[in-house]
């Protein structure tokens, strides 16, 4: 029973925040409301009318839409095509079409071109389409999966926005998050679930952030944030002039990584912020060799890999946490141990020899379902029957069961649930602890500021910003995020949020003095201890509390 | 469950696997049905209404059924067919009785001698191979004949003096026509240009793909050509189509007398004439003579001499040039000329 | 676990079952249609089809059949659909009929002319492979041109003179001396053809080299993921040109039974069409290597027994309408119950999740 005792009322115009961590239910109650799923009791109102929804087609046609958390769009179409696709009988394909997109996005101020490749668009780009296209189909009430995981600051706001816009025209939005911020700042009211049920309801005006948490975890939200600096001299990738072009949809060769150059140590995070698409994922195919550079070293641990074949580098000790999981991190169809296998073939314990050693597979999955706390009846299910923060647990499991010297960890908590993240984190750390060198690539950057002991922003295929993690603000590494500043950033006292500065980002007279070299130097061989910090350090504790408790949950089946 | 299904499945295999090997159960050749049926007749491709050579098998059967009151049954062999399956229909048919079993077409030249071997008391006949056994008639036609005098026709009948050959498939029995085509064209005008072409190189859908006809007697049309001459059993209908559509350019038929057949009666002003290849009579033949007791064994070869081939004269179209394919015709049945059964390599 | 496992029993043997009524429902009424009995025909089929000489028949016809699947399934693994086994067998048997035909190899005749096969397949369909990853050329559009050349390169080295000799109106290689005819297990009433010990080997060899090698398992990764192949560090472009060679032997292998045990010779009466019978036999068989062999006993019992039909008077064409009804009725049959049992299993997930939460709920309680 994926849900039960559901209860949940949502008022028309009003942005109704549905939170609850993954695999509470969650996806089971949304899939049900579109008519993906069946319940087995229990009756859905619309407009004080009972309804049944048989299938998807079923809500359209009674105006319910969805925005699924993975985008449905296919890449090698224009928006115009990807909004009419299956569409085509109500404003035909052509210009009457045309005019309808354009007159939907200019009525929610959503700025979607018609005729671009969606495979040219941002994300944000992207979930716009997606909400054309639902609104297009004429949803008076729209479900947002998980929004905003795959947003930047700015970018969620100009969403909030957008919600505004059809909250405003009577349009009913069904959000659901675990972002507690976001929620509080856009929803009208808000209903928790956990575990499959209802626990309570609450009006954002009169709730603060822990209240909520603790309706949905019962307990704090944890913190991304680290103990202490672990970060040795021993430098553990270094990237040195790298520069990769590539062909775009047009046969036109583009560089999408020009000049970059770091260094990882022992023991050092090193967090990327960017906006998505702009050479985040490029340089992490590059460093894992699915890319191939023109120019530059990559070297790892001493030895260059800047040609070496993907396999090899995974034998030499780079871990990957995909940042799609779906399409590079798991095998949807095959049993959870067969995925445990995928990215360590040559490696012990999953085959001896050339062949596989199928048994010792399937007692090491077993083992990484036990201690990283996947939950699943079993280890023959398919990966596609797990919700995304098992997935995710699975996928960081298996990539520390090989102990890698780096791990490159794209979105590592994107669409997983408060417990499995604080358990990513915490895994992260310490591995961390014991010398392994992270790149971390993150659009949550509260995760990225917390973790990371180094930050670089990257704009259109470059390293243009660094920040020390321990002062700057999320709002202030999104304006670099944005171009809007490069060079070493500063972070602003008074509390003079730069999006509002005219001069955003850009080194403010202030800070000039204390010139940057000197402050990265410091940061990374320091401890870091900034008072910022310590307030949220007990949790920790708390947290272990939850994972033995879950833990012996399990060894029970 | 992955072990589960694969012991299992192993398992019932193996069981499969011995039941067998054992071979338990009678077999099928046991329940032998009465005898003297009459005839047996396995046509090659194409089957019994391919307008040509199998129709004309199924004549000789006709005729025996109606003059000599046999009976018979008729079978029809599938495209891409192994010598298992030949076999098999060979063994039907002479396991329930049928006598003769005549397999039309050089194919079963294997499976003749291999099931005759089972069958000593039955006689098998096949046309267009020599198959050994002493209970075996093979019959073999002088086609390369037949076609000279089409040669001599064709030359004759050709305005442009650009005369086309299409084979079904590229072996040794289609190269007999085209060889005698080719040189009662040469003989008959020097000048003339011949385009010989091959559906298939080695695939008996050749005889059963009329389209494929279509579209290279097309080709050769749209250069010039304005007599064809197809030899490619039921495929020879495409070309036959395609010629139809054209003014002034003649098809020749071949096997039957294609002019008088009902299928291909809208296009028969077009037929100039046809190679005819009297399988009927050798198959009629054969019949009788099981018929008569004495049954027919070894080689027989039906050659122009005998009028085992001939020109049809239906529609007289060739009746103007008569004299000059009588004339071919008596140099080759005195020996005269003696016509190439490969055509010359140029 | 063991219920899912059950479940899955279950599922996997509902899709051919479901598939064969369905088949056997259309085709009833279509033989009804005709005005004959269906039930007649089907008693026909399984009397006929279960005699001694049948059965053997059924083997040697199968032998093929299932090296052929076997081929085609390497490709289907991994997503890549070699539609070329045919010419590739036919190549293969033909170059291998020509070594043995004229070199004197003696006592190793049969395994040189194996492996000649074998290495002609696998080149006739690594030219696919190659042109697949350099120039981007779908394998479905190459493999069936590359069909159509080796018909012609057949076609041209098959001519008296050439490499081939005339005999009556048949022209073929020349024939294999005794020491290249296979062995063969003597029954009561035909032999079988020994090459079904070499098919059951190469079964069991596609088996283990797929489920239990590294390089299997980096095959089915490209055919279930190439992206996660990718990532996971296999060549995918290497793993095309492989499995493609892989394939192309396999292919090669198709023609020896009949080779090497019936004809001993390439001649122009050599079958073909055995490769595309192999791709139906695939999806039949889902690509397992034990269904694979029931499927090829199936087509091989539908074949014998179809020749029968027609003696009883039953239009010859329906054995190809219930095969083709089948291999339809399979596909179908095939994705209903993968997506029902993706269903079921996240069902099951959620359940006992669900459970182990409230147990975990009581145990919380109690603490």
């Amino acid at each position: 029973m994926a849900n039960h005792d559901i209860h949940l009322t949502v008022r028309k115009g009003t942005v109704h925040a549905l939170c609850g961590e993954n695999g509470a239910g969650k996806s089971t109650l949304m899939k049900i409301l579109y008519g993906m799923q069946k319940p087995d009791e229990g009756t859905i109102k619309l407009d004080g009318e009972q309804v049944s929804l048989h299938s998807p087609a079923d809500a359209i046609a009674r105006g319910i839409g969805m925005v699924h958390q993975h985008f449905m769009l296919a890449d090698n179409l224009t928006v115009l095509e990807n909004v009419v696709l299956g569409a085509e009988k109500l404003y035909g394909i052509g210009n009457k079409a045309r005019a309808k997109i354009k007159e939907i996005s200019d009525a929610y101020g959503l700025g979607v071109r018609p005729d671009v490749l969606v495979e040219d668009l941002g994300v944000a780009d992207r979930q716009r389409v997606e909400i054309l296209k639902v609104l297009y189909r004429g949803a008076r009430t729209l479900i947002l999966d998980e929004p905003t995981a795959v947003l930047v600051p700015q970018e969620v706001d100009a969403l909030f926005d957008n919600l505004r816009e059809l909250k405003s025209e009577g349009l009913t939005v069904i959000f659901i998050s675990h972002k507690l911020g976001e929620v509080l700042s856009v929803a009208d009211d808000i209903t928790v679930i956990r575990r499959g049920t209802t626990v309570g309801t609450a009006v954002p005006s009169e709730t603060t952030p822990k209240q909520l948490a603790e309706l949905m975890v019962g307990e704090e939200l944890p913190s991304p944030e680290t103990r202490e600096s672990t970060v040795t001299d021993v430098p553990m990738l270094t990237v040195e002039g790298l520069r990769l072009s590539a062909t775009d949809s047009d046969g036109a060769v583009r560089t999408v990584l020009d000049g970059i150059e770091f260094t990882i140590h022992k023991g050092e995070v090193l967090g990327l912020a960017g906006v998505e698409g702009n050479g985040q994922a490029e340089l992490v195919e590059a460093i894992m060799g699915m890319r191939d550079p023109d120019a530059g070293t990559i070297t790892l641990d001493g030895a260059e890999i800047t040609h070496l074949a993907t396999r090899k580098r995974r034998e030499g000790g780079i871990g990957y946490i995909p940042e799609d999981r779906h399409r590079h991190g798991l095998l949807l169809e095959a049993p959870l141990w067969e995925n445990r296998i995928l990215g360590h073939v040559t490696e012990a314990p999953n085959s001896k020899g050339g062949l596989l050693d199928n048994k010792a597979a399937r007692a090491d999955t077993e083992r990484i379902v036990r201690e990283y706390d996947v939950r699943t009846p079993g280890i023959e299910v398919t990966a596609a029957s797990l919700s995304g923060g098992n997935q995710q647990k699975l996928i960081v499991g298996r990539e520390m069961s090989h102990h890698p010297k780096l791990l490159i960890a794209a979105h590592p908590t994107r669409g997983v649930d408060v417990g499995a993240q604080a358990q990513i984190w915490d895994q992260i750390r310490e591995a961390r602890r014991e010398g392994l060198a992270v790149l971390l690539i993150s659009a949550d950057l509260d995760e990225l500021i917390g973790l990371s002991d180094t930050l670089r922003v990257m704009f259109r295929g470059r390293l243009v910003a660094d920040a020390d993690p321990a002062t700057i603000t999320p709002e202030e590494l999104g304006s670099a995020m944005t171009g809007a500043a490069s060079g070493h950033l500063e972070h602003h006292e008074e509390g003079t949020p730069p999006g509002a500065d005219e001069g955003e980002g850009k080194n403010s007279p202030e800070s000039e003095p204390e010139s940057s070299p000197k402050a990265e130097k410091d940061q990374k061989n320091s401890p870091r201890n900034s008072p910022k910090n310590s307030p949220k350090r007990e949790k920790k504790s708390s947290k272990n509390q939850k994972n033995s408790g879950k833990r012996e949950g399990g060894d029970e089946k | 469950m992955r072990r589960v299904s694969t012991i299992t499945a192993a398992a019932v295999s193996t069981a499969a696997l011995a039941f067998s090997l054992t071979a338990c159960g009678s077999s099928s050749t046991e329940s032998s049905g009465g005898k003297d049926k009459g005839v047996g007749l396995a046509y090659d491709v194409g089957g019994r209404d391919d307008h040509s050579f199998n129709e004309s098998a199924a004549r000789g059967m006709d005729k025996a059924k109606k003059d000599l009151g046999v009976g018979g049954r008729d079978m029809t062999a599938k495209n891409g067919e192994t010598e298992a399956e030949r076999e098999q229909r060979l063994t039907s048919l002479a396991d329930a009785g049928y006598n003769p079993v005549i397999g039309v077409g050089f194919n079963y030249q294997k499976s003749i001698e291999a099931v005759a071997k089972q069958y000593p008391k039955t006689t098998f006949a096949v046309i267009d191979s020599v198959a050994a056994g002493s209970n075996v008639d093979s019959v073999t036609f002088g086609e390369n004949e037949g076609s000279y005098l089409a040669g001599v026709a064709a030359a004759l009948k050709s305005k442009n003096h650009k005369v086309g050959f299409i084979g079904g498939v590229n072996n040794a029995l289609i190269q007999k026509f085209q060889a005698g085509f080719e040189q009662g064209v040469k003989d008959t005008d020097s000048k003339a240009q011949i385009t010989s072409q091959y559906l298939y190189p080695n695939n008996d859908k050749g005889f059963n793909d009329p389209a494929a006809a279509k579209d290279k007697a097309n080709g050769m049309l749209d250069s010039g050509v304005d007599v064809i001459y197809t030899a490619a059993g039921l495929s020879g209908n495409g070309s036959i189509e395609a010629v139809a559509a054209r003014k002034d350019c003649w098809a020749i038929g071949v096997d039957s007398d294609q002019y008088q057949q009902a299928g291909l009666e809208k296009y028969k002003d077009h037929i100039l004439t046809s190679v005819v290849k009297n399988v009927d009579v050798a198959v009629y033949d054969v019949i009788k003579s099981v018929k008569d007791g004495k049954p027919l064994s070894g080689p027989h070869q039906y050659l122009l001499k005998d009028n085992g081939v001939s020109l049809a004269t239906s529609g007289g179209f060739i009746d103007d040039i008569k004299d000059k394919l009588d004339a071919a015709k008596k140099k080759i049945v005195d020996g005269e000329v003696k016509v190439r059964i490969a055509p010359q390599q140029s | 676990m063991k219920k899912i496992d059950k479940n899955k029993l279950i599922l996997g043997l509902a899709a051919p079952v479901l598939a064969i009524v369905a088949a056997f429902i259309i085709t009833s009424a279509i033989i009804g249609a005709t005005g004959k009995d269906p039930f007649h025909a089907y008693q026909v089929m399984v009397d006929f089809g279960s005699k001694a000489d049948s059965q053997v028949w059924i083997i040697n016809k199968a032998t093929p059949y299932y090296l052929s699947a076997l081929a085609v399934a390497v490709g289907f693994r991994m997503n890549l659909f070699n539609i070329g086994v045919d010419g590739q067998y036919r190549i293969a048997a033909f170059f291998a009929a020509v070594v043995g035909g004229y070199f004197t190899l003696g006592p190793v005749a049969i395994p040189v002319m194996i492996i000649v096969a074998m290495v002609v397949g696998a080149i006739w369909a690594g030219i696919a492979g190659l042109l697949k990853t350099t120039r981007g050329v779908s394998e479905v559009i190459s493999t069936i041109m590359l069909n159509s050349i080796g018909a012609s390169l057949i076609g041209y080295f098959l001519q008296d003179g050439r490499l081939a000799k005339k005999e009556g109106n048949l022209i073929h290689t020349p024939y294999l001396p005794g020491s290249a005819h296979f062995f063969e297990f003597p029954t009561q009433t035909k032999p079988i053809y020994g090459f079904v010990v070499i098919a059951v080997i190469a079964g069991v060899a596609y088996w283990f080299l797929l489920g239990r090698t590294r390089f299997g398992f980096d095959l089915r990764t490209v055919g279930q993921s190439e992206s996660a192949a990718q990532a996971s560090g296999v060549s995918v472009k290497r793993m095309v040109i492989t499995s493609m060679l892989i394939s192309g032997a396999m292919a090669g292998l198709v023609g020896m039974p009949t080779l090497l045990g019936v004809s001993y010779n390439y001649g122009t009466d050599f079958p073909t069409g055995i490769g595309f019978t192999g791709i139906a036999i695939a999806l039949l068989g889902r690509n397992h290597p034990i269904g694979m062999a029931l499927g090829a006993l199936l087509w091989g019992f539908l074949d014998r027994t179809g020749t029968q039909l027609e003696f009883e008077g039953y239009a010859q064409e329906i054995v190809g309408v219930i095969q083709g009804v089948i291999i339809l009725c399979v596909v179908i049959a095939y994705e209903l119950v993968r997506r029902y049992g993706l269903k079921i299993q996240q069902r099951k997930v959620g359940e006992e999740l669900a459970a182990q939460a409230s147990k975990s709920d009581k145990a919380e309680a109690a603490a």
